[in-house]
C-alpha cells in the first residue's frame, strides 16, 4: 500500500496529544446531558432554598460578622460554587475507573500519546465542566438577587467582572485537590460504586464544618476548630472575598496585605499547597497504575 | 509495506529469557525467549492463565520484565518504549472501546492518538468501518452494540496506523463463525502486505489456519515450537475417533481402559474425548479395526468410527499432557466466553 508509511504513527506533540484527549472527554460529557444537570441541580437546590428558608433569619449574623449590611444570596453564592466544583471533581474519578473497566485506560497506555497529556487533557475537561457549571450559579445567583430586592450587579459582586472571574478561577483552583482525591480513591478502589460513596460521604460533613453557610464566630467551638483545618473554608471564603471585595476570613488573621487580599493571599496558599500535596500523589498513583499490571 | 522499513535481520520480535514475577510472587513467564522475524504470521498457544496475556503485555510495553529482554520492530520495550508504541497495533483479551462514542468516534480517537495524518483520515475510517461490518451503525453509540460488535470496532481500531506488528490477544474471541471467517482473510491479508502478526488464540483451528509457526506455553514456559505441520509430526501417525450410543462418563471411562488394555497399539494416547475416545498412535490406520473389535467383543456399542489427520488439538493435548487440568481450563475459558 502506497499511503503506508505517510499513515503509520508519526508521533504528535505534547500539546496535540493533550487536545485529543480532552476532545474525547468533552465529547463523553456532552452524551450525558443528564449526568450534568442532575449534578448541577443539587446546588441549585441548596442555593435557592437556603435563600428562601433562611435568608430572612441570617442577616443580622452576617452583617455584624462583614460589618456591612450583605444579602444572604451573596453571602451563600460562593459556598454554591465551591460545592458545584466539589461534586464535578467527584466525577473525575468515576469517569477513571469507566476507563479501566472498559479497557481504554489500558488502549491510551499502550498507544504513542504522552501519559501526561492524556491527564492533562482529562483534566482540563473537568476544568471547563467546572467553569460552565459555576457560571450557571452565579447568573442564576444574580437572577435571585435581583428578584428579592432588585439589587444592582455591583451589589451582588462588588469587584465587578474582574471579580467574578476571580470566583470561577477559585472553583477551578478549589477543584484540583478533590480531583486528585477523587483519582486515588478510583485506583485504590477500581470500583464506581465505591468511588461515588467514598467521596460523596466527604461531600456534606465537609460542607456543614465550614464557613459556607453561617459565619464561623455564631457556631459551636468545635465547628470552628475543624472548619479552621477544612479546605472548604479556604475556598469559600477566597470566593466571598472577591464577591464583597472585603476580608472575610476569621480562621486565619492575617493583615499586611490590606483589603480582600488578607484573605485571598492565606486561603490561596492554602489551597495550592493542598493542590499539590493530593496532586503528586494522585501522579505517584497513576504512575504505578499505568507501569503495573492493568487488569 | 514500505521498502524503507524492511531492515535485513532485525527481527520483528526478539525475546531473551524473559521472565515476569508479580509482585504476589507468581512466576506468569519463566524464560521464554523467541526470535520473530518481520513479515511472519506467529502464533501463541496456552490453556487459560498460561502466561499468553502477560507475555503479550511485555512485549507491548504494558509491563516491564522482571528480567531478560525485549525489542520490538528494532526498539528496546524498556528503554524506547514510546518508539515500540508507535510500531505495534494491539488487541487487547478484553473488548476496549468507549461506549458512549460512536463507532465513527472510536476509529477517529484511534486515528489520532496515533497519529495518522488528517489527509485521508476519513477514508481511512470508513474503509475500516467497512471491514468490520459496521458501516451502517457507525454514528451509533457503541454501548448499545452486540459482544460481537464491540469486538470488531476494537479490531478497526487496532489497525488505524497500518502497524509494521500487530499483536491480537484471543481476536475473535466470541465472534460468530462468519465474522471470524471475515477477520481471518484480513489478518491474511495485512501478513501478505507485510506486517508481522503475533497471535493468540484458543481456537487451534486458528491457529492451524493463519500462522506460519507456533509456540505453545504451558506455566509461563515454552513446551513447543513449530510451524503447524511440524508440530502434527510430533504426535506422529493418525488419530481415530471412537463414538459409542451410550457416552456417558463412566461408560467412556470403561471404554478408555478396555481400549488401553487391548494391546492394539503400542504406542496409543487415549483420551476421552466429547462422546467418544480419541486415540492418537502411528499405526493408527492399520490397526484400527483391531481397536474396534476389541471394543465390540467388551460390549460396546460403537456407533461412528473415523480415521484423520490430527489437528492442532491433538498437538494440543500431546505436548501439554493429561487431559484432565486442559479440561478444567477448557471449561473455564468456556465459562469466559459465555460472560
Amino acid at each position: 500500500m502506497s499511503t503506508e508509511s505517510q499513515q503509520r504513527a508519526s508521533g504528535n506533540g505534547f500539546a496535540r496529544d493533550t487536545w485529543i484527549n480532552l476532545k474525547r472527554w468533552v465529547v463523553k460529557t456532552t452524551r450525558n446531558p443528564f449526568v450534568m444537570t442532575v449534578s448541577l441541580l443539587n446546588p441549585i437546590i441548596f442555593l435557592v432554598l437556603f435563600t428562601e428558608v433562611f435568608g430572612q433569619i441570617t442577616g443580622g449574623a452576617i452583617s455584624q460578622s462583614l460589618g456591612t449590611d450583605a444579602s444572604y444570596v451573596t453571602y451563600l453564592v460562593p459556598a454554591i460554587v465551591v460545592q458545584t466544583s466539589l461534586i464535578a471533581a467527584t466525577t473525575s474519578g468515576i469517569g477513571l475507573v469507566e476507563d479501566i473497566e472498559s479497557g481504554m485506560f489500558e488502549k491510551v497506555l499502550v498507544s504513542p500519546m504522552h501519559r501526561g497529556a492524556v491527564f492533562l487533557g482529562k483534566s482540563l475537561s473537568e476544568v471547563l465542566r467546572i467553569v460552565i457549571q459555576t457560571s450557571i450559579i452565579l447568573v442564576l445567583g444574580y437572577v435571585l438577587l435581583y428578584v428579592d430586592t432588585g439589587a444592582s450587579f455591583h451589589e451582588y459582586v462588588a469587584t465587578g467582572w474582574l471579580g467574578l472571574l476571580g470566583v470561577v478561577a477559585v472553583g477551578v483552583v478549589f477543584s484540583v485537590w478533590f480531583t486528585a482525591f477523587s483519582n486515588v480513591m478510583a485506583l485504590v478502589t477500581r470500583d464506581q460504586e465505591s468511588t461515588i460513596i467514598a467521596v460523596n460521604l466527604l461531600q456534606f460533613p465537609l460542607l456543614f464544618l465550614s464557613s459556607a453557610f453561617l459565619p464561623l464566630d455564631i457556631l459551636p467551638g468545635w465547628v470552628q476548630t475543624v472548619a479552621a483545618l477544612n479546605p472548604i473554608t479556604y475556598g469559600v471564603d477566597a470566593a466571598r472575598a472577591l464577591m464583597f471585595g472585603q476580608d472575610v476570613m476569621t480562621v486565619v488573621e492575617v493583615t499586611s496585605f490590606g483589603g480582600m487580599w488578607d484573605t485571598l493571599v492565606p486561603a490561596l496558599a492554602v489551597l495550592a499547597a493542598l493542590d499539590l500535596v493530593l496532586g503528586a500523589v494522585a501522579v505517584h498513583f497513576l504512575n504505578q497504575a499505568s507501569s503495573s499490571s492493568v487488569q | 509495506m514500505g521498502a524503507g522499513a524492511v531492515r535485513a535481520g532485525v527481527n520483528a520480535i526478539d525475546a531473551q529469557h524473559v521472565e515476569l514475577t508479580y509482585a504476589d510472587g507468581t512466576e506468569a513467564v519463566r524464560d521464554v525467549s523467541m526470535e520473530i522475524p518481520e513479515g511472519e504470521f506467529f502464533g501463541f498457544l496456552g490453556a487459560n492463565g498460561a502466561g499468553k496475556t502477560t507475555t503479550i503485555k511485555v512485549l507491548v510495553t504494558l509491563l516491564q520484565p522482571t528480567s531478560g529482554s525485549v525489542t520490538v520492530n528494532g526498539h528496546d520495550v524498556e528503554a524506547e518504549p514510546r518508539a515500540v508504541r508507535e510500531s505495534i497495533g494491539y488487541m487487547a483479551q478484553e473488548t476496549s472501546i468507549d461506549g458512549e462514542l460512536t463507532a465513527r468516534e472510536n476509529v477517529r480517537f484511534a486515528c489520532e492518538a496515533y497519529g495518522v495524518s488528517a489527509d485521508g483520515r476519513a477514508e481511512r475510517i470508513d474503509e475500516l468501518l467497512d471491514l468490520v461490518d459496521l458501516a451502517d451503525v457507525a454514528d451509533k453509540q457503541a454501548k448499545d452494540f452486540s459482544g460481537g460488535m464491540k469486538k470488531r470496532l476494537d479490531v478497526a481500531t487496532a489497525l488505524v496506523h497500518e502497524p509494521p506488528i500487530v499483536f491480537l490477544d484471543e481476536p475473535t474471541t466470541g465472534l460468530d463463525p462468519k465474522a471470524r471467517n471475515r477477520l481471518w482473510e484480513y489478518f491474511e491479508r495485512i501478513n501478505e502486505r507485510g506486517t508481522t502478526v503475533f497471535l493468540t488464540t484458543q481456537y487451534l483451528e486458528e491457529a492451524d489456519q493463519l500462522c506460519d509457526r507456533l509456540s505453545v506455553i504451558r506455566g509461563g514456559e515454552i513446551v513447543a515450537s513449530g510451524s503447524p505441520d511440524e508440530l502434527k509430526a510430533r504426535v506422529g501417525g493418525a488419530v481415530l475417533d471412537v463414538e459409542f450410543a451410550d457416552a456417558d462418563d463412566e461408560t467412556l471411562e470403561r471404554a478408555r481402559e478396555v481400549a488401553a488394555d487391548a494391546g492394539v497399539f503400542e504406542d496409543a494416547d487415549i483420551e476421552v474425548s466429547d462422546g467418544g475416545l480419541s486415540v492418537r498412535s502411528a499405526s493408527a490406520r492399520r490397526h484400527g479395526t483391531d481397536l474396534l473389535v476389541a471394543l465390540n467383543e467388551a460390549g460396546f456399542s460403537v456407533t461412528g468410527f473415523n480415521v484423520r489427520d490430527p489437528t492442532l488439538d491433538d498437538v494440543f493435548l500431546a505436548i501439554t499432557g493429561d487431559g484432565l487440568d486442559d479440561e478444567a481450563s477448557a471449561d473455564d475459558e468456556a465459562a469466559e466466553v459465555a460472560e
